[in-house]
C-alpha cells in the first residue's frame, strides 16, 4: 500500500498535464514514489541559462516560479508558472541546456519528478508523447486549441448552418407531376388541388425534364408572356437539379445554394435519367431544421408575447450549445446570435409600440433610435446578460420637450420590461433607456459625450466603455451616425489627454499574469475566490481595441474582432499582436459561453477548479496578449509618465 | 532545543525508570550507541548538509508511562528537499488492555487492523535506529513526548535512550514569534501553525501525514530563521 504522502503526490499529479495523459494508476504511482518535495524560499534560483539538464523537472505544488530570459543584464519574464504547472522539462527532452533562469517568485513548494522514470513512460503512452511534442514545439501558443474553423464570410453562412443538419432526407414529399404534353392551366389546377408550390414535368418513362413553381406562374403567365393554354414546356425551368435519396439536409442545402434553386428533385440514381421519387423545397428544409437561425429569426419577428420570445431565445441557446460543441468559428456564432438578439429587441419594440397605441398614447412624436450598448452594441453577446441600452430622439421644440420625453420614457419602460421577461435582466446600474439620464435628444447626447471626453473621471471612463460601443437597433436609423460624427469632431479638436486617460483605464485591470498563481481571484464579495473573466481579461482587450481605433480615427467599427482586424491592416508591424489579441478574445468568448451554458448563468465568474486543464491552459495563454497589448498602450500613449 | 536536552537528562532520574547497563543492550543498540559516540555532527556545520529526520508517533494515549506507540512515521530531509521515497513507516499491535481507548477517534487507526503490517517493538526500534543513524537530527512537533515514548520502548527492550540531537518545531515557532503571557498554549499546536504557515492539513493524525506537515513547517520555519539571522543556519542554531 502506498504511503499517504506518495498518495497525495499521486492525487495531485493525476489531474494535471502532462500526467493526465498517463492513464495507468500503476505507472503514475511509480512516478509519484520517486518524486521529491522541494521547498523554495522566495528568490531561490533553480536553474540558470546554460545549465545542463538536471535529472529532474518540476511541478509547482504551491507558490509561483518565474521563468526569465536574460538579455544582457536585463531579465524578461517569459512565463510565471503557478500551481499545477510544470517547468524544466524541455531541456530534458531536447537534451539541450537550459535557456531560462528559473527563480521562485514567492515561497513555493515544488515536486521534483525524476526524469529517468518519466522517460520510460514516453514509450508506453503515445498521448503523453504527443502532448509534450505539441507543447514543446511552442511555436503557437494556441496549439492546444481545437482546430480553428475557417473564417466564415456572410456568403458562407447558410452552408455552415446546414452542416449541423446531418439527418437524412429519407422522407421527402411525394412528387406531383405532369406530362410534357400537359397545358399550363392543367398544371396550375393540379398544384392548387394538392396545395403545393411546385410541379415536376416528366417524360413518359417518369424521368424529370423540368419543374414549374409558383414563381413561374407569377413571372411568365400572370404577366401575359404566356397563355395558360400553352404547353408546360414553355414555362418550365430546366434542366432540373437532381439528387439521390441518400443525401442529407446539409447536402441539399449546399446544392440549392450552389445551383441557386429553391427546389430539388430526388430520383432513383440521383440523375435526371431515372425515375422521380420526391421533391425537396427550401421551405421543407426550414421545417426540418427547427433550430436554424433563419427560422428562429422569422419566428422571433412573428412572436406576439414575451413568453414565446423567451422560449425562442432558449431554443437559440440550444443552437448555441451545438455551435460551441461543433467548434464553429466564433465570428460566425456572434454574428448569428447578435442578429437573434437584435430581432428580439425589435420585436419587444413592436410589442411596446402596440401597447402604447392600445393605451391611446399614439405614435412616436419624433424620430428616434434604440441603441444597444456594451457587448450587445459590439455584437459580441452570446448569452443573456444584463441589459445595457439607451434611446436617442430628434431634438424637438422646447414646448414639446417634456411630452416627447415622457412618451419615450414610457416606451422604453415597456421595452425593458419585455426584455426582462425574455430573460435579459434589468441592468443593476440602471444603464437602460428607461432611465431619464439615458433617454435624451440628440443635442443632449452630444453634450453628454463631450462632457465624458472632457472630464476624465473614473466614472466617466466607465460610462465611455459602455456607451461608446453604441449601435442603433431599431428606429429612424439616422441618429446614431450623428453621434458618431460628433465624437470624431471632438477628437479632431485635440483630445490626447482623453485618449491617454482612456488607455490608462484599459490598464487599470492589471494583467492576471503578474499575480499569484494562475488566476487572480476576487478577494471579497459574493464572487470571492472566483476569477472574473470579464474584468480581468475581456475588458482589457475590448478597452484596448476601442481606444486604439479611436486614436486611429477608424469610425463605425465597434466590434472587438473587427477593430483588431482593422488595426492589423493599419499597422502591419503590430499585425501579429493584434491577431493574437483577437484570437485570445474569441477564445474567451467561447470559454465564457461554454461555462455560462453549463451553469445557466452569464459565465462571467469562473472557479479555477471547475475548468478542465486544457481550458486552464488556454485561458492562461490568453493572458499573454493581454499583457502585450497593455504594454503597447503604455508605449503609444506614454502612460509611464502618468503613473 | 534546550527543553528537549533538559528532558532527555531528566528521563534517567525519573523514579521507576529502569536504565539498562551496556552489558544488557541488544546488539542493534550497541552499534548505534558506538557510532553515535564516535561520530557526533559538529555544531558549527551547516544545517543544510545535515541529515534531518522528521518523525511523528501515534500512541494509545498521552501518558508516556502507561501508553504505547502504535505507529511511527518519518521522512528524511536534506537541505530544502523532502526525500519522500526514503521514508519510515511502521505499525505496532495495540496491547489488549489499551485497545478500547478514545485515541482511535483521533488517529483513526483501528487497533490490530489487518490493513497494516505489524512489527514487533524490538524490530520497529531496530529499523528506526537504522533510519535515524547516529548523525541524524530528529525533528518533530512537540517532539519531547514522541522521544519519551520511544525511550520508554527502548528501555523495555533493554536498550538505552535515543542519542540524536532533537529539535522541536513548536519551540522553533515560539522562537520566531515569542509568546506573550497572554498567548494561549494552543497557538503553537501543529494545526494552528500549519494554518499560519499555509500548509494544507491533509492526512492529519496519521504518523506519516503529520510528519509531512511537520517537515514542510520545518522548512518554512528554518527559512524564516535564516532570514532573521541574515545568514545560513548551522546545526547549533537550532539544536544547541
Amino acid at each position: 500500500m502506498p504511503n499517504q504522502v506518495t498518495r497525495r503526490i499521486f492525487d495531485f499529479l493525476k489531474d494535471i498535464p502532462p500526467f493526465t495523459f498517463v492513464d495507468s494508476e500503476e505507472a503514475l504511482m511509480k512516478i509519484a514514489e520517486r518524486a521529491e518535495v522541494e521547498y523554495l524560499p522566495p528568490g531561490t534560483v533553480i536553474f540558470r541559462p546554460g545549465d545542463p539538464p538536471l535529472d529532474r523537472f518540476y511541478i509547482v505544488k504551491e507558490g509561483a516560479i518565474d521563468l526569465l530570459r536574460l538579455v544582457g543584464t536585463e531579465e524578461q519574464l517569459v512565463e510565471r508558472c503557478g500551481e499545477g504547472e510544470s517547468f524544466g522539462l524541455r531541456p530534458l527532452l531536447a537534451e539541450d541546456n537550459h535557456l531560462f533562469l528559473a527563480r521562485s517568485a514567492e515561497e513555493s513548494l515544488v515536486y521534483a519528478i525524476n526524469t529517468e522514470g518519466f522517460k520510460n513512460l514516453l514509450n508506453n503512452f503515445p498521448a503523453l508523447t504527443q502532448y509534450l511534442a505539441v507543447s514543446m514545439a511552442g511555436s503557437n501558443r494556441y496549439t492546444m486549441a481545437p482546430p480553428a474553423p475557417t473564417t466564415s464570410t456572410t456568403a458562407e453562412v447558410p452552408l455552415v448552418t446546414s452542416l449541423l443538419e446531418s439527418q437524412r432526407l429519407e422522407r421527402s414529399r411525394l412528387p406531383i407531376t405532369c406530362q410534357t404534353t400537359a397545358r399550363i392551366i392543367d398544371a396550375a389546377k393540379l398544384m392548387t388541388e394538392h396545395n403545393v408550390g411546385s410541379i415536376v414535368v416528366v417524360d413518359p418513362a417518369g424521368h424529370p425534364v423540368g419543374i414549374i413553381t409558383d414563381r413561374d406562374f407569377r413571372q411568365k403567365v400572370a404577366t401575359g408572356v404566356r397563355s395558360p393554354k400553352d404547353k408546360v414546356g414553355t414555362i418550365m425551368g430546366k434542366p432540373v437539379v437532381c439528387i439521390s435519396r441518400d443525401k442529407t439536409a446539409a447536402d441539399v442545402q449546399i446544392m440549392m445554394v450552389r445551383k441557386k434553386v429553391n427546389h430539388l428533385v430526388q430520383t432513383e440514381d440521383g440523375t435526371d435519367k431515372s425515375r422521380i421519387t420526391g421533391v425537396v423545397s427550401k421551405h421543407d428544409l426550414l421545417v426540418i431544421q427547427g433550430n436554424n437561425p433563419a427560422v428562429l429569426i422569422r419566428e422571433i419577428g412573428r412572436a406576439k408575447s414575451a413568453g414565446y420570445l423567451r422560449t425562442l431565445r432558449e431554443r437559440a441557446e440550444k443552437m448555441l450549445a451545438t455551435y460551441l460543441g461543433q467548434e464553429i468559428s466564433i465570428s460566425f456564432i456572434t454574428t448569428v446570435m447578435t442578429q437573434l438578439n437584435d430581432e428580439i429587441i425589435r420585436t419587444c419594440m413592436k410589442l411596446s409600440l402596440a401597447r402604447m397605441q392600445a393605451e391611446g398614447k399614439g405614435n412616436p412624436p419624433a424620430p428616434f433610435d434604440w441603441l444597444a450598448l456594451g457587448s450587445q452594441g459590439r455584437g459580441e453577446q452570446l448569452l443573456r446578460t444584463d441589459q445595457d441600452n439607451a434611446l436617442i430622439f430628434e431634438d424637438v421644440a422646447p414646448a414639446r420637450y417634456n411630452a416627447v420625453k415622457d412618451y419615450f420614457l414610457q416606451l422604453a419602460g415597456y421595452v425593458t420590461e419585455f426584455l426582462h421577461q425574455v430573460g435579459f435582466k434589468y441592468c443593476p446600474a440602471d444603464m437602460m433607456a428607461s432611465n431619464p439620464k439615458w433617454c435624451m435628444p440628440v443635442s443632449q447626447w452630444k453634450q453628454q459625450f463631450s462632457h465624458w471626453m472632457a472630464e476624465n473621471t473614473a466614472e466617466n471612463l466607465l460610462n465611455i466603455s459602455i456607451f461608446f460601443d453604441f449601435r442603433g437597433v431599431w428606429g429612424d436609423g439616422s441618429l446614431p451616425a450623428k453621434l458618431t460624427k460628433h465624437i470624431f469632431q471632438e477628437l479632431e479638436g485635440g483630445r490626447d489627454r482623453f485618449l491617454a486617460s482612456l488607455a490608462q483605464s484599459a490598464l487599470d485591470n492589471p494583467s492576471p499574469l503578474t499575480f499569484f498563481r494562475n488566476f487572480v481571484v476576487e478577494r471579497s464579495g459574493e464572487n470571492k475566490d472566483q476569477f472574473d473573466l470579464k474584468r480581468r481579461v475581456m475588458r482589457p482587450l475590448t478597452d484596448a481595441a476601442r481606444v486604439l481605433t479611436l486614436k486611429a480615427q477608424i469610425g463605425s467599427v465597434n466590434n472587438t474582432f473587427r477593430r483588431y482586424e482593422a488595426l492589423a491592416k493599419l499597422e502591419p508591424q503590430n499585425a501579429e499582436l493584434y491577431r493574437e489579441a483577437a484570437q485570445a478574445y474569441e477564445l474567451l468568448i467561447r470559454l465564457r459561453a461554454t461555462i455560462g451554458l453549463q451553469r445557466n448563468d452569464s459565465g462571467r465568474y469562473l472557479k479555477p477548479k471547475e475548468l478542465s486543464s486544457t481550458q486552464r491552459l488556454l485561458l492562461r495563454n490568453s493572458f499573454t496578449p493581454v499583457k502585450e497589448i497593455q504594454s503597447l498602450l503604455e508605449l503609444r500613449f506614454q502612460l509611464t509618465f502618468l503613473r | 532545543m534546550k527543553k528537549e536536552s533538559w528532558l532527555n537528562k531528566i528521563w534517567g532520574y525519573l523514579p521507576g525508570r529502569y536504565t539498562p547497563d551496556r552489558a544488557e543492550w541488544p546488539e542493534w543498540y550497541t552499534s548505534y550507541a558506538d557510532a553515535s559516540a564516535a561520530d557526533r555532527p559538529p555544531g558549527k556545520s551547516l544545517l543544510s548538509s545535515a541529515r534531518i529526520l522528521v518523525i511523528d508517533a501515534e500512541t494509545t494515549g498521552l501518558d508516556y508511562r502507561k501508553d504505547r506507540l502504535i505507529s511511527l512515521g518519518g521522512l528524511r530531509l536534506s537541505g530544502s528537499t523532502i526525500y519522500v521515497a526514503d521514508h519510515f513507516e511502521a505499525y505496532l499491535p495495540t496491547p489488549t488492555e489499551l485497545s478500547a481507548e478514545s485515541a482511535v477517534s483521533i488517529h483513526g487507526i483501528v487497533p490490530n487492523s489487518s490493513r497494516y503490517v505489524y512489527d514487533t517493538e524490538a524490530e520497529l526500534l531496530r529499523r528506526l535506529l537504522l533510519f535515524l543513524g547516529p548523525q541524524g537530527i530528529i525533528v518533530g512537533h512537540h517532539i519531547g513526548f514522541d522521544v519519551a515514548m520511544i525511550n520508554m520502548a527502548l528501555g523495555r527492550q533493554g536498550a538505552g535512550p535515543l542519542l540524536n540531537k532533537v529539535v522541536d518545531t513548536g519551540g522553533l515557532a515560539e522562537r520566531l514569534q515569542p509568546a506573550g503571557y497572554w498567548t494561549p498554549p494552543e497557538k503553537f499546536s501543529l494545526d494552528n501553525l500549519a494554518r499560519r504557515y499555509r500548509i494544507p492539513l491533509s492526512d492529519r493524525h496519521t504518523a506519516l501525514g503529520d510528519a509531512y506537515i511537520t517537515a514542510v513547517l520545518w522548512l518554512k520555519l528554518t527559512a524564516r530563521l535564516s532570514d532573521k539571522l541574515g545568514r545560513e543556519l548551522t546545526v547549533e542554531d537550532v539544536a544547541g
